[in-house]
């Protein structure tokens, strides 16, 4: 809601830091999470995409075609060394604005996947 | 299980930016003290060499990398937030 020259209007946050002259401000997280799996990097990915459409109810979730899936606008990817490739990283990236659910996946792929997948 | 969080409450857009000296400042004072800063063409990179994590910062943006470490990334987050203005 703005009051801009003895009017009152109702825009989007964004058109209103327009408005303002203030320019936002993104803050990203990115979380590395260790999992131990014997899996492809790609069989890996697709357990935590039906895991996650098991546990979370009315979210969109996508499977990309590059090889991520993404839950809202939370980028979940998975990488493993040739050294070690039973360790997958799992790579997490949400902005702030998706806070609560950023931090809610990196809990939850944390304790593993479940072995019925 | 814990349960997934309710669909989304908007959080609050953010502006404004962080400024380096005091922000290193403010970690000092939070027990991060090794810190290696590192110039780059948009800003700078942290990196925080006990805690294993990097924060990029830009202009306009802030960009958080660390490991699984939950307690660690939300007091870098508060401590980023009290430089911006929430809108």
């Amino acid at each position: 809601l703005i009051i801009k020259d003895n009017s009152l209007r109702l825009v989007s946050p964004e058109q209103a830091l327009k408005e303002l002259g203030l320019t936002e401000h993104q803050l990203r997280f990115t979380c590395r999470v260790q999992l131990q799996e014997p899996h492809s990097d790609q069989d890996t990915l697709n357990r935590i995409y039906t895991h996650l459409k098991s546990v979370l109810k009315g979210y969109t979730i996508q499977h990309l075609p590059d090889g991520a899936v993404m839950v809202e606008s939370i980028v979940i990817k998975v990488t493993s060394s040739a050294e070690e490739p039973n360790l997958k990283v799992i790579l997490l990236s949400w902005s702030y604005q998706d806070e609560e659910l950023g931090s809610f996946l990196s809990t939850l792929l944390k304790k593993g996947l479940p072995s019925g997948l | 299980m814990e349960e997934p969080p309710e669909l989304l409450s908007p959080k609050p857009l953010l502006s404004g930016a962080v400024p380096l000296e005091p922000f290193l400042a403010t970690l000092h004072k939070h027990g991060i003290t090794e810190v290696k800063v590192e110039e780059t063409p948009e800003g700078h990179i942290l990196h925080l060499q006990t805690e294993d994590t990097l924060i990029q910062l830009e202009e306009d943006g802030t960009h958080i990398v660390c490991g699984n470490n939950e307690p660690l990334r939300t007091t870098l987050r508060d401590l980023v937030l009290r430089f911006l203005q929430k809108l």
